[in-house]
């Protein structure tokens, strides 16, 4: 009865003891994986702001098309009356092929607004992707939060990051952080070519 | 009745090319008395002060959304008479079913062109 007690007993402490090998060996893994996890976490924020700019940049650059249009648009405006008011005097003077050519001309114009205005309407591209982009933020956002959370929980402490993987994207944000400072603008670049000797 | 070309015409969107795009398109169908929101607040904020004949607006769009300040629109005695268009990428039918039920009326899908513009215009000035 006693033996079979103790052999009850063996058991159990062999079984807790591989359960508590198992516990070990399943934090040390998650410390493995924690360290990258935490490093990429901490990129997060970077590359939603990386995608805030994008969504800048697009939009400054539709602006930009949309005044030009927008300047066509009104020389286009201009043109078409004095061509109209041209058309009325020759009708008066009876220059009936000057007048009909004159609403060739006229006609061409306004066939040109039409496509001026489909110019304009194309331009809504950055509105869809300006909405998708701040999903993506949004969803980025919400992925470093959880991988806070698992950071908390387990309790990992950081450290250098030990993937190559992590190191790329490492080195490609910082590219693309540099990018933001390190880019001149052609006047300045003139400048400096000027002062070079460049004419 | 048809559209009056010089009446108050609101276009509520967050994003600024939006608002560009649908002014210019509406400026080439004829209208020049055009007002800007950046959000449903600012929009309801607009037509309580004046009087406005028209409001294009978008249905996504931070502090107060398209959708919220069409119910407003509707729950006001003195603006629940204005044609409110909304123009969004919002393109479920689950969401066309809400505007209806909260008394757009019409709606346009983003992206979209002048055509569609001007035939949905005329239909909620016929």
């Amino acid at each position: 009865m006693e033996a079979s007690v103790e052999n009850g007993h063996m058991k159990l402490y062999a079984e807790l003891g591989e359960l508590a090998r198992f516990v070990e060996n399943a934090m040390r893994k998650l410390t493995e994986i924690g360290t990258p996890m935490l490093h990429s976490s901490a990129q997060l924020p970077q590359a939603a702001s990386h995608l805030q700019d994008l969504n800048k940049m697009t939009e400054e650059g539709t602006h930009e098309v949309m005044r030009l249009t927008e300047l066509i648009q009104e020389s286009q405006g201009c043109l078409q009356k004095d061509l109209a008011k041209a058309k009325d005097v020759l009708l008066a003077m009876d220059c009936t092929s000057l007048a009909e050519r004159l609403k060739l001309a006229t006609d061409t114009l306004a066939e040109n607004d039409k496509h001026l205005v489909e110019i304009m309407t194309a331009l809504s591209f950055q509105d869809l992707v300006a909405q998708r982009v701040k999903k993506l933020v949004t969803i980025l956002d919400d992925v470093q939060r959880k991988l806070m959370e698992l950071v908390v929980v387990f309790g990992i402490e950081q450290q250098k990051p030990a993937s190559d993987q992590a190191s790329k994207a490492d080195e490609m944000l910082k590219q693309l952080e540099a990018s933001k400072t390190a880019s001149i603008k052609q006047d300045l670049a003139d400048e400096i070519l000027s002062e070079f000797g460049f004419k | 009745m048809p559209a009056d070309p010089n009446m108050k015409i609101l276009i509520v969107d967050d994003m600024s090319t939006m608002r560009r795009i649908v002014k210019n398109i509406l400026k080439q169908l004829g209208f020049s008395n055009m007002e800007e929101a950046e959000n449903g607040q600012e929009g309801l904020q607009k037509l309580r002060a004046d009087t406005y004949g028209f409001v294009v607006s978008d249905w996504n769009m931070p502090v107060m959304t398209g959708i919220d300040m069409l119910r407003a629109i509707r729950a006001d005695e003195k603006l629940k008479h204005i044609p409110v268009l909304m123009v969004t990428a919002e393109a479920q039918k689950e969401n066309l079913v809400e505007a209806i039920q909260a008394g757009v009326s019409n709606y346009i899908v983003k992206p979209f062109t002048a055509e569609t513009m001007q035939e949905k215009l005329n239909k909620i000035f016929k």
